[in-house]
């Protein structure tokens, strides 16, 4: 295996647990709510998962508790913005701020334990096509969910009927308001789901990629995702390059200095953010006529 | 004090208060209430469940929450040196948070609290390591620092008005990389060759401190924290670039057909906003660190974020906040030692704090 497959597979699998948020901060954001609570949602799935797995010995209790924990970040996140009239980042910050404290207060017990983490399951057939099977179709099922994710959330987006009230919740809710609808329960549910699925990319973190629990062991990826949302302008697809791109960039960097490459640690710390930052300076103006126009009036009220 | 049209907008997020009849629903006895003396009743009542929440929260953890109330106002009001503490740490988190506020008046978002009191500590540390220690080297430390929280605000502040790259999102990634900077510093390039091994630079030479003040702990710190708050709201409530921020936050597109350049606007609120967020970090650095270590901010940055909503953005209701933060954040350390609980207990209590001004916006804005 040579340092570039290496780093392909260890950015598909790191990316996923970019992916699985920044899908979730998607779905939100069509509908208008913009979450840095993501951020929260990930610590409050990976000590989640990581908690259950470790108590119950079951991974797939872990996962679903991951995606619970997320939840109900994401609910309060939708209650406080959506019932309540309140800030949307502020309140994404406290959310962050409340699950980085309960992660660490309920977490320190687990600190310094170990599980197995998920196993790969190799696809049969796919994972022996040359080169692209090892990548791709020898991973955990948590890769593979964000594979599936990517194309239902396409395809609920762009092909049905739910996907249209969704987009244009997050466009004019007054529009939906009028024909009918309830924006406000689009959005509590959007939000819900997305967490949820910002729970699952913590749970990638603890059980899927490592097997332990750390406090703060997120370190921004729930901020990372938020932002590669913005610079895939709000498509699905562009979310997967976005999230597998930062992946990439951080296996690369463990794969070179695996490989003795001397570069300085803390440039290679820096490097996923410094990405992320260079994207969104590329890709902002293309992608800012495609802003929920909802989204708009929390992402920035000037300009 | 003048209503600022920011904290209007601010808190109404994409609430398009369609479901809802202008009244809410209230049992009888508050409806009967006007609507400024509602809102003050359901926030005091936000307040006390908050505070009951994390009782509670406490209890689970087999601590009693009456101690641990006292703990966090003993450990932080009730003795002098406590109250110097919470004073000194105050300073720090107050100018991060009218780093906050003043780029809020155009309508910006600044999250970068943290990457901006980081430059301002690295750049300080720059000047006071390197420099020949002298009486005004203290001095020529804070100029640094506030430069080096400008520049770096400035890179989200460009972003924002050159390409359109939402600051919310730029000045929370710059936080990383500052952070990311910061250890490079501390681990290889500035680390003390005498620190046995500890990751931190070389201490301040004892004239390059900041002065202290009446043989206390404060240290003139304070007294240029104190300036700088009067200054800023000054700008702010009294200048005309303060009023055009506040046009500029109000309706960019009025300001902009009234003649207003927009983007120097955006850009200088930002620019402020660093200086002050900077001059908090060298402060903080000159005046109680005295080296750059890891953890020198301890996310006093988001602290701040959250301190200027409390506040709603205005300086002196900000600067109060900031106090209170200040003892919460501080009283963690208290509630290990005493309590037996972890430090970080104390984020919870912060952000149940911050929630209650989120959740009763509907009520504020009937009472305004």
């Amino acid at each position: 295996m040579n340092g570039v497959e290496q780093t392909l597979i260890g950015g598909v699998s790191g990316g996923t647990a970019i992916l699985l948020p920044a899908l979730g901060e998607l779905i939100g954001e069509r509908a208008g709510v913009i979450n840095l609570g993501t951020e929260g949602a990930m610590l409050a799935g990976a000590l989640g998962a990581y908690a259950m797995t470790e108590s119950s010995g079951v991974i797939w209790y872990g996962i679903i508790a991951g995606m619970l924990a997320g939840a109900v970040v994401g609910l309060a996140h939708s209650w406080i913005t959506v019932r309540r009239g309140g800030d949307q980042i502020a309140s994404g910050l406290l959310l962050w701020f409340l699950a980085l404290g309960v992660t660490s207060v309920f977490g320190t017990e687990f600190v310094g334990t170990a599980i197995t983490p998920l196993s790969n399951i190799a696809i049969p057939g796919l994972h022996s096509i040359p080169w692209v099977g090892v990548i791709l179709f020898d991973q955990n099922i948590l890769v593979y969910a964000g594979y599936v994710l990517v194309a239902v959330i396409w395809f609920v987006f762009y092909r049905t009927r739910v996907g249209l009230i969704l987009r244009a919740t997050g466009e004019r809710p007054e529009v939906v308001a009028a024909t009918g609808g309830k924006p406000q329960l689009v959005q509590i549910v959007a939000v819900t789901i997305g967490a949820c699925l910002g729970g699952l990319g913590g749970a990638q973190l603890s059980i899927g990629y490592v097997g332990n629990w750390f406090n703060d062991m997120t370190s921004g990826y729930g901020f990372v995702a938020v932002a590669v949302v913005l610079f895939a302008a709000w498509r699905p697809v562009r979310v997967l390059g976005g999230a597998y791109l930062f992946g990439i960039v951080l296996a690369a960097a463990s794969v070179l200095q695996a490989h003795g490459v001397s570069v300085n640690q803390y440039l290679l710390d820096a490097l996923p953010y410094l990405v992320t930052l260079l994207a969104l300076a590329v890709f902002a103006r293309r992608g800012r006529s495609e802003t929920p126009e909802a989204l708009t009036r929390s992402l920035s009220r000037s300009g | 004090m003048t209503a600022t049209p920011v904290n209007e907008s601010s808190v109404r997020g994409t609430d398009v208060d369609l479901n809802t009849p202008e009244q809410p629903d209230l049992p009888g006895g508050l409806a009967r209430l006007g609507p400024g003396s509602r809102y003050a009743l359901i926030s005091t009542l936000g307040y006390v469940a908050s505070l009951a929440i994390f009782g509670v929260l406490v209890a689970v953890k087999g601590a009693e929450p009456i101690s641990v109330y006292h703990t966090i106002i003993a450990s932080t009001l009730l003795n002098g040196d406590a109250l110097q503490q919470t004073a000194l740490r105050a300073i720090p988190i107050g100018l991060a948070a009218l780093a906050v506020a003043v780029p809020a008046r155009a309508g910006l978002i600044n999250v970068g609290g943290e990457g901006q009191l980081i430059m301002g500590a690295v750049a300080a540390t720059g000047i006071g390591v390197a420099a020949v220690p002298g009486a005004l080297s203290w001095a020529a430390m804070c100029v640094s620092g506030a430069l080096a929280g400008a520049l770096w605000a400035a890179l989200s502040g460009v972003l924002r008005t050159w390409l359109g790259a939402s600051e919310a999102v730029t000045t929370l990634l710059l936080n990383f990389i500052a952070n990311d900077v910061m250890l490079y510093l501390i681990y290889q390039a500035w680390k003390d060759p005498n620190g046995s091994g500890q990751p931190q630079s070389r201490p301040l030479a004892h004239v390059a401190q900041l002065p202290k003040m009446f043989g206390s702990q404060l240290n003139i710190g304070v007294l240029i924290a104190l300036v700088v708050v009067a200054v800023t709201w000054f700008l702010l409530q009294r200048t005309g670039w303060g009023f055009q921020l506040r046009v500029v936050g109000g309706n960019t597109e009025a300001a902009r057909r009234a003649g207003l350049r927009v983007n120097s606007l955006l850009l200088s609120s930002m620019v402020v906003g660093g200086a002050l967020a900077g001059l908090g970090g060298a402060l903080n650095l000159a005046g109680v660190e005295t080296q750059l270590r890891p953890d020198i901010t301890l996310t006093f940055g988001y602290v701040a974020f959250l301190a200027s909503f409390l506040g709603r953005h205005q300086p002196v209701k900000v600067v109060g906040a900031a106090l209170l933060f200040s003892a919460v954040a501080l009283s963690g350390n208290g509630l290990q030692i005493t309590d037996g609980l972890d430090g970080t207990i104390v984020d919870i209590l912060l952000a149940l704090i911050v929630a209650v001004p989120l959740v009763v916006a509907k009520y504020r804005r009937r009472a305004a």
